[in-house]
């Protein structure tokens, strides 16, 4: 029994037209997901982890759409039983999920487990770990240990709602929102240094000003503008408050719109000191499953800290530039990738300051020093 | 062929395996408990293992093939493949033949390697860790104790094979520790 008002087909071509794409940072076609999971009969795990750092739009669909959105994964999976929500453990989200009597995947508070693989192992009783991919997961298969995975699609908290949303109101409505390339409605989290953080209803070419001032503004003093927490970029104040929040500007910092994140950082803090926490972090956050990853993310964490305590600082200059090369596109995920990209960015953005630090002073002590 | 041609030939190539199954063993052993992987060497050890294993395989089916034809002693075709079944010597014949059933399997699991589970194939693979003793046995009891050169081969070949298990079961590997202590945090 076909639950939705909309034919199957409709659907597709609905969201083809409208050029929905992943909002879990991908942008994947969505219509082409969509399409597969039907044609395999597919399980839907819709991801509400707001795994990135500085992520909660996911949350905020959960909190304030849920309606819709579970409108939207009937329209993917026609089976409910066929849908599962994932959540990080005892997190709100989980809380408000599990309140509703909505299936609950709950996923420990890591950052890789929130990756579309890692949740499809584990929602097949396997560890919340990526797995190495090769055919598409949406057509079933096995996993590198041989065990049987059935055929899945994880889509977005946002992008299940966008679903809903464009079979609601259609692609033109849709279309009328952002810019040609990335069309439609969207949710971006701005925390940090700001009077109100929060989740904001925008759309791709807003300038990014716009959306600043919207969470009150940048704090005095603040310098530091993240896109996309540890797989995106950094932004000068300076560019930030002058450019427009899409992939073409955000391309010119080798960033994208990514998961919707905007995360100023608090200007009473080193942010070489800052980059060397994350660094440190994500270090830990390997899956301890591809030789560049479990290896070269402490590498580079161990450079980065080396550089900043003024510690063999121009030979740690030398690996971490090399290291930063090495890491993309060699592991099972994309975990590596956003580091290198994060690091590079730190690197070239943050290159002053970091060359005060291997010389063994911070420009921001300093400063700070001269304040009080 | 003479009878006592065939003997000899048989026993001949019955401790030229052994030698050559002895370098197999210990180039497998480098290889899965390698510290430093370096392209050019790692390749050239693998090379090595796959080859000298269907080197090695030649002679052992000369061996087999001559111990069967021969009729000093009687062992039958079934010994081929079927362990204690043979008249003489059931046990030590029988070693043999089991130690040739796992390395068939090896074998043929390592040319469908591409196309079975990545822990199947390993599993099978742990198997030459049984095979190789049962071959060492098989042929020190059979054929090389009144031969204080042959036995001494044999014990050799022991020793060394011992001696490169030995360096992988303490050998610390990075890659090894790092997997294990990453497993021991909260993934479920």
């Amino acid at each position: 029994m076909n639950r939705t008002d909309v034919a199957p087909s409709g659907l597709l071509a609905a969201l083809s037209e409208a050029g929905l794409t992943g909002r879990g940072g991908a942008a994947f076609a969505t219509a082409r997901k969509v399409e597969a999971a039907h044609r395999h009969g597919a399980q839907l795990i819709v991801n509400a982890c707001d795994g990135e750092i500085g992520a909660a739009k996911d949350g905020w669909v959960i909190e304030h759409h849920l309606a819709e959105l579970v409108a939207g994964a009937q329209l993917v999976a026609p089976d409910a039983r066929r849908i599962r929500y994932a959540a990080k453990r005892d997190s709100a989200t989980a809380q408000r999920l599990r309140a509703a009597g909505l299936p609950v995947l709950e996923v420990p508070d890591r950052y890789v487990s929130s990756e579309e693989t890692a949740l499809i192992s584990l929602a097949h009783n396997g560890l919340a770990r990526p797995l190495t991919k090769g055919e598409p997961f949406v057509q079933g298969g096995r996993d590198s240990h041989g065990r049987r995975i059935e055929p899945s699609v994880v889509l977005n908290a946002e992008t299940v709602w966008r679903v809903a949303q464009i079979a609601d109101r259609g692609p033109r409505w849709f279309r009328a929102h952002g810019t040609p390339a990335e069309p439609g409605p969207r949710l971006v989290a701005i925390s940090g240094a700001v009077p109100r953080p929060g989740v904001l209803e925008t759309e791709a070419g807003m300038p990014l000003r716009t959306l600043l001032a919207a969470a009150g503004g940048l704090a005095d003093g603040a310098e530091v503008i993240g896109v996309s927490g540890l797989s995106g970029v950094l932004l000068p104040r300076a560019a930030a408050t002058g450019m427009r929040w899409d992939s073409g500007d955000l391309g010119r910092f080798g960033g994208s719109i990514g998961p919707g994140i905007l995360h100023v950082w608090d200007p009473a803090r080193c942010p070489v000191e800052h980059v060397d926490d994350l660094l440190q972090y994500a270090a830990g956050q390997s899956a301890g499953q591809c030789g560049p990853c479990m290896f070269g993310l402490p590498a580079i964490a161990a450079d980065w800290h080396a550089l900043s305590t003024a510690q063999d600082s121009r030979a740690a200059d030398a690996r971490l530039e090399r290291r930063i090369d090495l890491l993309p596109g060699r592991g099972a995920c994309r975990f590596p990738d956003g580091i290198a990209r994060f690091a590079a960015s730190a690197r070239s953005l943050l290159a002053d300051h970091l060359a005060a630090h291997a010389a063994g002073r911070c420009p921001h002590r300093d400063r700070s020093n001269h304040a009080a | 062929m003479s009878n006592e041609l065939l003997w000899y030939l048989s026993r001949a190539t019955g401790i030229a395996s052994i030698v050559l199954l002895t370098a197999v063993v210990v180039l497998g052993v480098v290889t899965a408990g390698r510290r430093d992987p370096r392209a050019e060497r790692a390749t050239v050890v693998m090379a090595l293992h796959r080859w000298l294993s269907l080197g090695m395989l030649s002679f052992l089916l000369v061996h087999i093939g001559t111990a069967i034809l021969e009729t000093y002693v009687a062992i039958d075709v079934i010994s081929l493949l079927v362990p204690f079944t043979s008249d003489y010597a059931t046990v030590w014949v029988g070693l043999g033949t089991l130690a040739f059933d796992i390395l068939l399997a090896i074998i043929a699991t390592s040319m469908l390697r591409h196309r079975l589970p990545e822990r199947l194939w390993r599993l099978v693979h742990w198997g030459a860790y049984a095979m190789w003793p049962l071959g060492l046995i098989h042929g020190i009891m059979l054929a090389t104790s009144d031969q204080p050169l042959l036995a001494a081969t044999t014990i050799a070949s022991g020793g060394v094979g011992a001696a490169a298990i030995a360096w992988r079961v303490t050998s610390s590997y990075a890659d090894r520790d790092r997997r294990r202590a990453v497993l021991t945090e909260q993934w479920s």
